[in-house]
């Protein structure tokens, strides 16, 4: 009887061991170890130019580009299972903190040295790469807002160098449906440049909350008398709309904005952000960083391979032609020695903005952050709350929101 | 025959009226364009020029298109630039008056009318000296008090000897119109009497209506004021039990204007047969529906301009609409089955975008249920085999 339960026993632990063999316990086989599968979520021109481009620099790795419009969520739930999951994923930088803490991600000074990264990238885009001290992200380009103006209604000489000059245009020009400057007033991203401007934050690098610091409700306090130039409803296609149907004189708008405006036949200007009067500092918008992440599977069993995507990514030809299809300024610093690149004017405008932008957070609580501060806009801005009270409320709420979540 | 030849002129004119409503207008940035000369008919005033090509683009938004100007230095000439491609011309002047289809080649053209019927059309120049420059103008409509006869516009800064300005022409719908260069600045709209005269309008080269009162003063808005307006709609909702004192934010969308001050808007009063409904003005088309102090709020729900509207919330992204009253318990039914099927639909992309996943997900669903399977054929076989095992030492 001993015999049998112990053939019972071998045998279950047999099947048990076998079941547990997935793909992440087989070898790789040599092919396998070559091809390298890229989740993304861009259009399809980018992705072409994506894939083009490394078809030159690295023929001989087998580079797959998957399409995800859920990339985050998908990534969520297949990150740790090495059958499902990519090998890399390009995207912005600010998820990085949350794939960091789930640990399936491999920082890239463990694949290209730290030295060679610092040598080749636009400083601020390998800030915006590091999470908790580690460079997690191959930067490849970067976007920020920009004033926008329609040159048909706003003379050169008018184009506000200061945002009391902003102010004084927007009064003299608003009127009978038309406005002289509208922008999504009630809307995290947007307004954290007129906090940034002041020296305030929504959440800086280092996880603090910062909705109640009053360098943040002074920002908020001066940026109601622009907001009640515009109009109540302030989302994203009601501004652009407003904006590219020639109702709008100027906007802050993402660099996603300029085809449209020029195919629907503008003449399109593009200026530095106005300066704050109060402080002297320029609205100072969040930068987002688009880049590669290694996923640790790839990175431990595809190493060769993964290295040398990597170094293909890192050449300039890679950077100026997604630049130009995106319609974004290239991370590696070597672009802007290229013709193509300094003959942009929005791409350079980028590149001057990046001077004075604040890297996107990319931290987890980030999450909590944009929902928060959305409804602290709204009370402040579209239902007249109090901005000091509002901002308080707001605080409260993020830190009892990110205990939570801890 | 005469009166035949009219109604089939009347014919003609409402036939091409429809076309062109069809007709997209074509408009591109800095295009190449030509100029087009026109002699009419003595007793032909005001000729406008209506332009488009083989593929049905308008160079002009609507019908009769372009006014066109004078040339002070060809007597009996007048003179339009047209974009490059609208190859296909019809010259107009007032109800009724017009040419038949004249179909041009490449480059400017000169047109003599002899009447409706004929017309020629030259490539070689008829007119004499330089040809004035494209000027880009744009719109104004303007609404006056009857005391000011024959008014007129000038733009600018106003020149001695210049007060005359240029004559503004009344339209079938009461507003004297006018055209004026982009980059005017400011106009000043002048009547015949003494006095008559507003002060410099600083506008934006777009298309303006400008309402002038008796002493001068003006207001303008660039929102055709004569668009029709819809009626108020009432709106009607069923919401969730947990969903207090629900409100209604309610707005035009794309241009923004929001029907109330400040969030979360006004809120329902008790309507028929469980509704709650609230009226608001008929040109909104977006509407959000909110409780709890708008704490909780669907998404943007998109509706039809001018109708009624009734809908029912069962929750912030869960709704259906209707356009005529349904019983409310009935409806709910199908807002589930709708909602359902709306879901279905919305996740249609995400299925397509990640299949693999999916097939994964149910693969290692299906690897799970079989591991756990085995592990419990196993143990029930170990737990058997301790059984007899002891029950053969007894």
């Amino acid at each position: 009887m001993k015999k049998i339960i112990a053939s019972f026993l071998s045998i279950a632990m047999l099947m048990g061991l076998l079941c547990g063999c997935g793909a992440g316990g087989q070898a790789l086989t040599e092919e396998e170890k070559n091809t390298i599968v890229i989740w993304h979520d861009k259009e399809e021109a980018v992705a072409e130019a994506l894939l083009a481009e490394l078809k030159k620099s690295v023929p001989d790795v087998d580079v797959r580009l998957e399409h995800k419009s859920n990339l985050t969520e998908a990534l969520k739930m297949v990150g740790n299972d090495p059958k499902a999951a990519p090998d890399l994923y390009f995207f912005a930088h600010d998820k990085i903190g949350v794939y960091a803490e789930m640990g399936i991600l491999t920082p890239i000074t463990e694949l290209i040295a730290k030295e060679e990264l610092e040598n080749a990238y636009v400083g601020m885009t390998l800030d915006a790469a590091t999470y908790k001290g580690e460079i997690y992200q191959l930067p490849v380009y970067f976007e920020t807002l920009l004033f926008m103006y329609n040159r048909l209604y706003m003379a050169k000489e008018r184009v506000p160098a200061t945002t009391e000059e902003l102010y004084t245009y927007m009064s003299e020009k608003t009127h009978g449906g038309h406005y002289g400057f509208v922008e999504q007033h009630s809307t995290a991203y947007y307004s954290a440049g007129w906090i940034h401007g002041f020296g305030g934050y929504i959440m800086d690098a280092e996880g603090d909350v910062g909705l109640n610091k009053p360098e943040t409700i002074e920002a908020l306090m001066y940026h109601k008398k622009f907001v009640e130039l515009m109009p109540g409803e302030s989302e994203y296609s009601t501004v652009n709309t407003l904006f590219q149907e020639g109702k709008a004189h100027a906007t802050i708008g993402g660099p996603w904005l300029v085809s449209a405006s020029r195919a629907a036949g503008m003449d399109l200007g593009i200026a530095p952000m106005p300066v704050i009067d109060e402080t002297g500092l320029p609205i100072s918008p969040y930068m987002g960083v688009q880049g590669v992440q290694v996923l640790k599977y790839a990175a431990e069993n595809k190493r060769e391979a993964v290295v040398k995507v990597l170094n293909g990514l890192m050449q300039p030809e890679v950077g100026v032609s997604l630049a130009k299809v995106s319609g974004c300024a290239p991370a590696v610093e070597a672009c802007y020695e290229k013709e193509e690149v300094t003959s942009d004017d929005v791409v350079m405008a980028m590149r001057q903005t990046a001077e004075n932008t604040i890297p996107m957070p990319n931290r987890p609580e980030m999450d909590i952050m944009w929902t928060v501060a959305a409804d602290m806009l709204v009370n402040i801005n579209m239902s007249g709350q109090d901005v000091e009270e509002s901002c308080k409320a707001a605080q409260k709420s993020a830190e009892d929101l990110i205990r939570k979540m801890q | 025959m005469a009166k035949r030849f009219k109604k089939a002129m009347t014919v003609l004119f409402a036939f091409t009226m429809m076309l062109f409503a069809f007709m997209p207008m074509h408009v591109k940035a800095e295009e190449e364009r030509c100029v087009v000369y026109v002699n009419p008919p003595k007793d032909w005033s005001d000729p406008f020029l209506w332009a488009w090509d083989e593929e049905g683009n308008n160079a002009f938004a609507s019908w009769p298109g372009g006014e066109m100007e004078i040339d002070s230095a060809n007597e009996g000439w007048y003179y339009i630039w047209i974009p490059s491609w609208a190859d296909h011309m019809i010259v107009s002047a007032g109800e009724g008056v017009q040419t038949g289809e004249l179909i041009k080649e490449d480059g400017n053209v000169w047109v003599t009318i002899a009447d409706m019927e004929n017309a020629e059309l030259s490539n070689e120049a008829l007119t004499e000296g330089e040809i004035p420059a494209y000027v880009e103008k744009f719109k104004i409509h303007v609404s006056l008090p009857e005391s000011w006869e024959s008014p007129a516009f000038t733009w600018g800064e106003p020149k001695d000897g210049e007060d005359a300005g240029k004559a503004l022409r009344m339209g079938e719908d009461g507003w004297y119109t006018g055209n004026v260069p982009v980059a005017a600045g400011s106009i000043m709209i002048i009547g015949s009497a003494e006095g008559q005269k507003t002060e410099a309008i600083a506008i934006d080269p777009a298309e303006v209506w400008i309402t002038v009162a008796e002493d001068g003063s003006f207001d303008f808005t660039y929102n055709d004021p004569n668009a029709i307006e819809a009626p108020d709609i009432s709106v009607s909702v069923s919401v969730p039990k947990d969903w207090e004192t629900p409100c209604l934010w309610a707005w035009s969308a794309p241009d923004g204007t929001n029907v109330f001050t400040s969030w979360p808007g006004e809120a329902f009063a008790e309507g028929e047969d469980g509704w709650l409904t609230l009226q608001v003005p008929g040109w909104i088309n977006s509407i959000i529906i909110n409780a709890n102090e708008g704490n909780v709020q669907t998404t943007d729900i998109s509706v039809e301009t001018g109708k009624d509207v009734w809908i029912v919330v069962s929750g912030p992204e869960e709704y259906e609409v209707s356009y005529e009253a349904v019983q409310i318990q009935e409806t709910g039914e199908e807002a589930k089955e709708t909602v359902a099927q709306e879901e279905a639909e919305g996740a249609d992309e995400a299925a397509t975008e990640a299949p693999m996943q999916a097939e994964e997900e149910v693969k290692s669903g299906t690897n799970a249920g079989v591991i756990a399977v085995i592990v419990i054929i196993c143990i029930i076989i170990v737990g058997l085999a301790v059984f007899f095992a002891k029950k053969k030492k007894k």
